[in-house]
Order: structure tokens, then sequence, then C-alpha cells
């Protein structure tokens, strides 16, 4: 008997959502919502497939502020360079038994029985083909065990094809020797530390002057250790060396001023935008159904109360006083989100309180308490049910003023800095020289995604509220 | 009437009371950085630490900060500027007026805007302009105003001075630096620097009330009273503005108070993008500096500016609608 019973309310239930589908399928608006709104969660869910960095790595990719790559079908963009990686493959001058060169790995090996100085001379070569560059930089990551027995020296040259010769670390005495294990050590054009051991000028850039011509240009890698005492012995290594000179285009919507990719921030900024939006919505939601309901039914003293508390939050200035509460509580995410559903409920809590004080004079709700039903049994078996809907359409349109929020927070410099937001893309591209850059494909990206998430959630629950508000179909 | 006023300053100040309590429990008891933490050094002597404790109350019992302070608040004794060292009404005198003239303007200005056309919206329904203003009202649900902003920044300010050779509108400030000295000319060189913050908060606020000055009138048209004045052969112009918009007015009163506090966020971030002395921006700096006195008594201004935005809203409310003479609640 129960489980026919269950099937004739499946049976219910899925005629329902028929109906209610072909309704809303009507509305070309709603589906225009609906599709955007899918676009934007496939990218949010395959974000690690559309792009290869890691969302919050400060990976140079190419130089700051790199246009986007496609901008090269522009005559007058056309021959801007992208970035060109040259992993250094070492020879080994002076050969010697105890030093082997595996491609760009480099092992030195030593056994300091009389504490004398091993030397070490590599050299790699490679083609350069390019227009000059605005910005290189030279890495190698170096180790060994036992470190801190050795004394250490690194020495790099780079001669150019015309045989000039630039040798931008003169014995660098590295100084985290104490530190075991591999340090990865960047040499920048842009530091003007390495620009004047170049013997330019702090504010002239070496990358031009450098390379201003094509041809094979030679790195020469010169490493002396000494180990400090006779007992030491193992090995050094220096591995990874690579010589980047980073481009002018990049990717599919160039770089910020760190030449950090953009593409990659706004994929994965999807995710957090719908996280924030849809938790923050439902939480809200929820509240606001529950104190609408039950001050509606209840009405009374409680009903007064919570209209009261209702018209207090209505006076509460929103966003200072949401920026002073993530400022004091610390700029984390899920605080942000608390804080925008516990003080964003006020609206729709009015909204089913109307609803549910015409639905208990309705006959059936009547009915139900006149055959001696409890309140309980009332809120949640006719009243809920029945305002579900017309919450729906609120909750649809409370997500995209989460977004908003947070993105304003964001912007603001009040977000959570572990996570990536369009809003903390358009506060970095606002502090940090998107205008003076006329960057626009740093500041346009984020904004437009926050519109258009938030226009499609518009455009759903706009559908929506037509299609379940009985004021609004009325009128049809 | 008088009684329902009576009824509404009463709530008023009640809510004032609450705010203020709420600002003292958020800073003052479950706030994580203290006053005795902030101010306090732990490596200060006994005897500084004493006299700073005593200056600032912290010695009082709970109770008694908490009178002083609710008494201060409605006194507006709001205390010194950690930052400035001078009094935060002072401070705070230099700064309202450019707050009230940003949030003034584009709140007049988006009304101005946003109803007449609803009502053009509503009067040729399916006309182009209908489609502007449900698109214009969409819009503003989804559109951050901040983006609004950048984006007029970008091409107004920062293109075209590559474009034209000089910036249409200023990007930041409130007026050149020096300013003129003749006072018409001061007043057109403030014009010029608040066009563009203006001008865009109007542009982002002024869908919705298009949209909701449109939803209500076309509800109103639909009542029977319009089909009386239809009937008795009044014109098309007398029935919209006489019977139909006129019906309208209490909710849209009530509207603009519920509006406020998103005029106030919008000009807060405003502020903020355009380099604007005021209020906003004080208040976003302060809480970057822990200047806590500034802090709250920038909430707590800005609850007293939206109480008394909801206040005048009851009251025209009150004008508008005869049944609420009785003093029935809304």
């Amino acid at each position: 008997m129960a489980s026919v019973f269950s099937r004739e309310k499946r049976i219910v239930y899925s005629r329902k959502i028929k109906g209610f589908w072909e309704e809303f399928s009507r509305k070309k608006i709603g589906l225009l919502g609906l599709a955007m709104v899918i676009f934007y969660v496939l990218i949010a869910v395959f974000a690690p497939l559309l792009t290869p960095y890691n969302p919050l790595s400060t990976e140079q990719v190419a130089q700051s502020f790199a246009r986007p790559q496609w901008i090269t079908i522009f005559p007058q963009y056309s021959d801007l360079p992208t970035t060109e990686k040259f992993p250094l493959y070492w020879s080994i001058e002076e050969e010697s038994e105890l030093i082997q060169s595996y491609g760009t790995i480099v092992v030195a090996e030593y056994e300091a029985e009389n504490m004398e100085i091993v030397a070490v001379r590599l050299a790699a070569k490679f083609n350069f083909t390019s227009i000059p560059p605005i910005e290189f930089y030279f890495k190698f990551t170096w180790g060994g065990n036992d470190i801190q027995d050795l004394k250490y020296a690194i020495r790099i040259a780079l001669f150019t094809p015309d045989g000039t010769r630039y040798s931008p670390m003169t014995d660098i005495y590295l100084m985290s020797l104490e530190q075991a294990g591999g340090e990865l050590v960047t040499v920048q054009s842009v530091n003007p530390f390495f620009r004047q051991r170049l013997g330019f000028e702090t504010h002239k850039n070496p990358a031009p002057v450098i390379f201003n011509q094509t041809g094979e240009y030679k790195f020469e890698l010169n490493i002396r250790f000494q180990p400090k005492s006779t007992a030491a012995s193992g090995k050094v290594t220096v591995k990874d060396t690579e010589c980047v000179i980073l481009g002018q285009v990049h990717g599919i919507l160039g770089c910020d001023h760190a030449g950090v990719d953009i593409w990659t921030q706004l994929v994965y900024g999807a995710r957090v935008s719908l996280e924030i939006g849809l938790l923050a919505a439902v939480a809200g939601a929820s509240i606001g159904i529950l104190v609408g309901v039950v001050t509606g039914y209840l009405g009374g003293v409680v009903d007064e109360l919570m209209m009261r508390v209702v018209d207090i939050l209505l006076c509460l200035p929103f966003l200072p006083l949401l920026l002073t509460l993530v400022f004091l509580f610390g700029k984390n995410i899920f605080y942000i989100v608390l804080f925008i559903a516990v003080f964003g409920w006020q609206g729709l809590s009015r909204v089913i309180r109307s609803q549910v004080l015409s639905l208990r004079e309705t006959a059936f709700v009547e009915c139900a308490r006149a055959s001696g039903a409890s309140k309980f049994y009332v809120i949640t078996k006719h009243l809920v049910p029945n305002v579900l809907p017309i919450a729906f359409a609120s909750l649809v349109l409370a997500v995209p003023s989460a977004i908003l929020f947070e993105a304003a927070l964001s912007f603001l410099g009040f977000g959570d800095p572990r996570v990536p937001t369009w809003g903390k893309m358009l506060h970095q591209a606002f502090g940090f020289g998107a205008f003076t850059h006329l960057a626009w494909w740093w500041l346009l990206p984020p904004g437009i995604a926050i519109t258009t998430l938030c226009l499609a959630f518009v455009f759903m629950g706009h559908a929506l509220d037509e299609v379940v508000n009985p004021r609004l179909r009325r009128r049809r | 009437m008088r009684e329902y006023l009576i009824k509404r300053i009463v709530i008023s100040l009640l809510v004032l009371w609450i705010i203020a309590s709420l600002n003292f429990v958020i800073f003052q008891v479950i706030s994580p950085i203290s006053p005795e933490k902030t101010i306090v050094d732990p490596r200060m002597t006994p005897e500084v630490r004493d006299s700073l404790a005593t200056l600032y109350g912290l010695k009082d019992p709970m109770s008694v900060r908490y009178l002083k302070y609710i008494k201060n608040m409605f006194t507006w004794n709001f205390g010194v500027s950690f930052t400035s060292l001078r009094p935060v009404v002072q401070e705070m005198s230099t700064r309202l007026p450019s707050t009230v003239l940003l949030l003034g303007s584009s709140l007049i200005g988006t009304i101005l805007v946003g109803i007449p056309m609803g009502i053009l919206a509503a009067s040729r329904r399916g006309s182009k302009i209908d489609v502007l203003a449900i698109g214009g009202g969409l819009f503003t649900w989804g559109v951050p105003t901040f983006f609004i902003q950048l984006l007029f920044m970008l091409t107004l300010c920062y293109y075209a001075s590559i474009w034209f050779g000089f910036q249409i509108f200023p990007a930041s400030g409130i007026s050149s630096r020096p300013p003129p000295t003749d006072p018409l000319a001061y007043m057109a060189d403030v014009a010029w620097h608040l066009t563009l913050p203006i001008v865009t908060l109007i542009l982002a606020g002024f869908g919705s009330w298009a949209l909701y000055t449109r939803s209500m009138l076309l509800d109103a048209l639909t009542q029977d009273y319009i089909v009386t004045a239809r009937a008795k052969g009044l014109t098309e112009r007398t029935v919209l503005y006489r019977h139909a918009f006129r019906s309208t007015l209490p909710p849209i009163a009530t509207m603009i108070a519920l509006n406020i506090p998103g005029i106030i966020s919008g000009a807060m971030i405003t502020e903020w993008i355009f380099t604007l002395p005021g209020i906003g921006r004080w208040y976003l700096n302060s809480m970057m500096a822990a200047d806590y006195p500034v802090v709250q008594s920038v909430l707590f201004i800005y609850a007293v500016l939206m109480i008394f935005a909801n206040l005048s809203a009851d009251v025209i409310y009150g004008i508008l609608d005869p049944r609420i003479r009785v003093g029935s609640r809304r």
C-alpha cells in the first residue's frame, strides 16, 4: 500500500516538474540565463584542463603586461615574440672524472683529502633568433649534501655572438650556504642589483642591449668550492639551468604586472564565484524561509519581534559593516560567505511572510488545523512546500547579489588572499598599473565575467519569477 | 498623523540605540583586536600602561563602559582619531560635504532618470523605451558599479589622453590642485571632477528604479478605478499621472529608503576609485590603519544617515498615503 502511495506521489511530482519545465522553457531569457550558468559551471569544473598553471602560483610566464597572444594577427603587433625557454645543456670544458654532466644537470663529486679547491668550468650554447626582448631571466637550482662544510662560489658569464662578455654574477657567495638541500637562484634582468653587476645603470634595461643580435649565445658557469674540513666528502649538483627570454605576448589573455597568466586566474575565479554565490544564497534563503514561514504563521509577539529585527537589518550600512567584520575576523572565504548569508535574508523573509499570511487563511490550512494538525506539521507539510517556488526564484536572484558583494569586498582588498577571485583580479589591476599600461586584457575579462555570470542568474531568476509568482502570472 | 510620526521616531531612536550597542559589541567586546591589545603595548612600563588604560577608560567595568559609550555616541562625542590625533567630529566635518554632495546628487539623478523612464515604459508597453527599462533594470542587478566606473575611467581618462592628448574627465580628486580661487570657477571645477563619479553611479542605478516604477505602474493600471477613470472620458495623461502614478508614490518612497544602503556602498567604492576625500575613503583608510574611533563613528554616522532616510520615507509615505493617517502598521 505504501509503495503505491509513493508511486502516486512520484507521478504527481514528476508531472509538477514537467509542467514547470514546460512553462520555464517558454521563456527565452530564462533559457539564455540557464545556458550561461551551465557554461560557467563547465568552466569551473574543467578549470584544471583549461590551463596548465596553478591559479595561486606567481610563476612568471611572460614579461609584465604581456598582451594576449592572438593580438599578433593585427599587423602592428605581428612581430611580438612569445616566451622562449632555452634549457642550458652543459658541456665540461676541462674534463675531470669528478664532474659529470647530464644535459641540464651537473654533478660534481669531491673528496676533501687535502682541502684543495675544486673548480668546475661549464659552457652551454643556445641559438637566439627573435627580436630584442624587454625582460629575461636566468635560473638554476643548486644543492648538495653537507653543503655547510663548503666554501662555495658561482660565477656566470654570458657571451653574445660578437664576443661581448656580460657577467651578471661575479663571485656570488651564495648567502644561504647553511641551508642544506636545493635552492632556486633566479637572476632577473629587472633586478637593479644585477643591472649594476652587468655594468648598466639601474634604470637602464639590459635585456634589449644584450640580446640585440641573433646568433649563438654562450653561457659560462664557473663553480668553485672548497671543503672546510678534511672529513667532508659528497657532491654538489647544479640542475634545471635555464635561460628564459620573456615574451611580449602570452596565452589567451596575456599577463598581469608580475608576468602571471591572467587566463588561469579567470578560469579558477569562476569556481570561487559560483561557490560563494550559491553557498551564500542557499544559506541566506534558508534563514529567510524559516523566519518568513514561522513569523507569518505564528504571528503575534514572535512576528512583531522578528519584523523589528528585519527593520534593523534593513537600516544597517551593509557593505561598511561587512568590511569591518571581515577585517576584524580575518579575510577568510568562510566568514565572507557566512556574513553575506547572515545579513542577506531580510528581503526574502518579508516576501515569504506575506505569502504565508495569505496561505494561512486558505481552506486546506484551516482543514489541517481543524483536524488537529500540530503547528510543526502545518508548517512543514503545507506552508513550506507552497512557498518553495517563490523562495526558489528569490534564491536564484540572491546569487548575483552575493557574487557582487564578494566582488566588491575583494575589489576593495578585503577578499581572501588565498583564493583566486575576479574581484581580486580587478583589485590588482586597479592597484598595480593596469590603467597606466592601458592593460584592457587585464581589466575587462574579470569585469565581463562577473557581469555575465550575474546576468545569467538574473535572467534565470526573472524567468522563474514570472513562472512561479502568481501576481505576475495573473497579469499576463 | 502625529501619533504615527511619534511612533516612527521612537522606533528610529530604538534602532539607533541597537546599532550603537552592536558597534560596542563588535569593537569593544568580541573583536579579536580589542583596544587593550591595540593600545596597551606589552613593552610599556606598568605606570604608563595604567595611565593609558585610565585615559581610554579601560579600567571601568563593562557596564560602565557601555553606558559611557552609548552616551558618547548620542552626544556626538566620537573621541580622537588614532592616526591624526584630532577629534573625529572635526575630521568628519571636513569630509562630510563631499560625501553628501556625491550621495545626494547621484540619488537625485538616479530618481530623475529612473522614474520618468519607468512611467514611459509602463505607458508604452512593448516599445523601445520599455525594452530599455527592462534591460537597464536587469543590467543593474548584474553589473558591478565599480566595473562601470573602471571602464569609464579607462576610456575617458586614460585612453582619451592618448587619443586626444588630454583627459576628458579627471581620474582622481574633487578639485584641481591648487583649487581655483574664484568661487564660481571652483564650483565649475568641482562639478567637472564629480561628473564621472555621479554619471557612472546614475548609469549603474537608474535601471532598478525604472523597472520598479514600471511594474508598480503596470499593477496600478490594471485596477478597477483606472477602468472607471477611463470610462469617465478622462485623457490618458490624466489617468496615468493623476490616478495611476499617484497611487504608486508611497511604495516608491519606501523604495528610496530601502535603496540608501546600496547607494552608500556604491558611493564608498566610488570615493575609493576616484580618490574623492569623502567619508567612505576615510573609512577604508582608517580601517587599514586600525583607527577604531574613526571606524565605529563612521559606521554610526552611516546608520544615522540611513535611519534619517527611512524616517523621511515614512513621513513622505504618511503624507502620500491617506490610509496611513489611522496610524496602522506598514
